[in-house]
């Protein structure tokens, strides 16, 4: 009789490799397998953007853990589309009809990028950034055109336009909304970013809804209902993302706005966990369901949920944290920023870095800062533990940037 | 060990408790901390990325880099939280009448 747990993880990015990591180290018998559809080991997404955007950092580079970490560590990783789930039967159903039996399932099917739709023919023709293969197709096309535009003014289109214009290229980015990045950051650190990719010849319409596009030859014609005209040969979207849940759009699993989760990675269904973008998890913290889609919450998140397949109760009290790279810039947002009673300013300029302090109840909820790369982290990160620790704050310490922050952990 | 291995980084009260200081020699950088029991010395570059750890916040016996929150142990150099998984490379350290060196050899 085969005694073996079996652990399936379904999806293969960040979440699910370090939660399969985590699952090892207590636990060396069980059967691990991570399926995925992509022809690659999981790797990290964050340099797409950026680095290998610019040709400074090869794919070898970004993957997580080295090449032998699936021998090592006995798991396997399936190269295998699944197309079916059973939670009555514990199974998966691939797309060839094979049937993967589990006696724990851990769900990080991740997001799928919302798509544009404006004329079929055209919606074709335009490049959205979520993986390796995306990346290539992205930097073979754009080295062989000067234009390039950009819909959508969110960190991915802006991290895509600081890449590209670092490569000569005529960058134009779209932006519905009249700023930068969402109402979530700081109006004053959107436009201190607006300002830095102008300097560098990026052309910014804000306020600007698509009216139509024509194609031209080679190029395409967009016109705005502000009655701007954007010439470019090849147009990228950045216009969010939604959780990846097809799958499960039929099953008992109960879903909203992802697939809904406790605090220890448990979904509606028994056995069944789910961490990463795909999660939408109460937070124990903030009192309320949170879904996130970030480096460090997919990282931290597969660890707890490693923990809790594993058999250690692990409540997942992180506070949310992310950052995007753009030119020189290091933009850091940790916390929530969407219920507060006041703002703190700290800083004058990017040389030295300015962050604002969202407080509530003279406690900080939430910050998020700009500044030379390096300028801004540690604040950012001394803001993150005071969320934490729920520290009643001092708000001229934290307004004047010659005090130094740490000595507020010690409270 | 000879004497001309020990480099002169400063007095020693230029340090905060629970802090560090950048520390530039022979085109090569590193980082001084000062923490409860004692002065260590480790390489100012992050290993996962290019970033100077000096901006970085001290805890206790740990690093954590301004970019990407990886952590270092300050005495060992290893690294314990990702997305660091290179450790840092240490070099010994002693302070004498009020005088922190460190022995990059």
């Amino acid at each position: 009789m085969n005694t073996l747990n079996k652990i399936l993880i379904l999806g293969s990015g960040q979440a699910a490799i370090y939660a399969a990591s985590e699952i090892r180290k207590y636990d060396k018998d069980s059967e691990i397998s991570i399926f995925g559809n992509e022809n690659y080991h999981p790797y990290e997404r964050p340099p797409l953007s950026k680095e290998f955007l610019m040709g400074k950092k090869k794919e070898e580079e970004f993957l997580f853990f080295s090449k032998n970490f699936f021998a090592d560590q006995n798991i396997h990783y399936i190269n295998k589309e699944i197309n079916g789930v059973d939670f009555i039967n514990k199974s998966l159903i691939s797309f060839d009809n094979k049937k993967y039996f589990f006696d724990k399932l851990l769900i990080t099917t991740g997001s799928t990028n919302r798509r544009i739709a404006i004329d079929e023919e055209i919606d074709n023709e335009i490049y959205y950034l979520r993986n390796l293969d995306d990346a290539n197709q992205i930097k073979k096309k754009a080295s062989e055109v000067n234009s390039i535009a950009i819909i959508g003014g969110g960190f991915i289109g802006l991290e895509i336009a600081s890449s590209l214009n670092q490569q000569n290229k005529s960058v134009s980015l779209i932006e519905i909304s009249n700023q930068l990045m969402g109402r979530i950051i700081p109006f004053p650190i959107a436009n201190l970013v607006k300002v830095e990719h102008e300097k560098h010849g990026n052309k910014i319409y804000l306020d600007s809804k698509i009216k139509s596009i024509e194609k031209t030859n080679d190029a395409f014609k967009i016109l705005l209902d502000n009655d701007h005209v954007i010439e470019a040969e090849m147009i990228i979207g950045g216009i969010g993302s939604i959780p990846t849940v097809d799958l499960f759009n039929d099953s008992d699993l109960k879903l909203k706005n992802g697939i809904l989760t406790n605090a220890y990675n448990q979904t509606s269904v028994e056995n069944v966990y789910a961490a990463g973008d795909v999660s939408n998890f109460f937070h124990p913290l903030y009192q309320k369901n949170i879904r996130l889609e970030s480096y460090q919450h997919a990282q931290n998140q597969g660890i707890n949920a490693g923990k809790n397949i594993a058999g250690i109760k692990s409540e997942y009290l992180s506070i949310p944290w992310m950052w995007s790279d753009q030119f020189d810039l290091n933009l850091q947002l940790t916390g929530l920023c969407d219920d507060y009673h006041e703002i703190i300013e700290r800083g004058e300029n990017i040389e030295n870095g300015i962050i604002y302090f969202f407080i509530k109840d003279d406690k900080i909820v939430g910050a998020c800062g700009l500044g030379l790369t390096g300028k801004v982290g540690r604040d950012i990160r001394i803001a993150s533990k005071l969320i934490e620790k729920q520290t009643i704050i001092d708000k001229k310490i934290l307004s004047n940037q010659k005090e130094k922050l740490n000595p507020l952990l010690k409270k | 060990m000879t004497n001309e291995n020990w480099i002169e980084v400063g007095k020693s009260d230029s340090i905060d408790m629970e802090d560090l200081i950048r520390f530039d020699h022979s085109g090569k950088t590193f980082c001084v901390y000062r923490i409860e029991d004692g002065f260590y010395a480790t390489d100012g570059i992050c290993t996962h990325e290019a970033v100077h750890l000096e901006d970085g916040l001290v805890m206790d016996d740990e690093i954590e880099c301004p970019m990407h929150q990886g952590i270092f142990n300050i005495k060992t150099g290893e690294a314990i939280s990702p997305p660091a998984c290179d450790d840092l490379k240490t070099y010994p350290v002693k302070v004498e009448n009020d005088l922190v060196y460190i022995n990059i050899s």
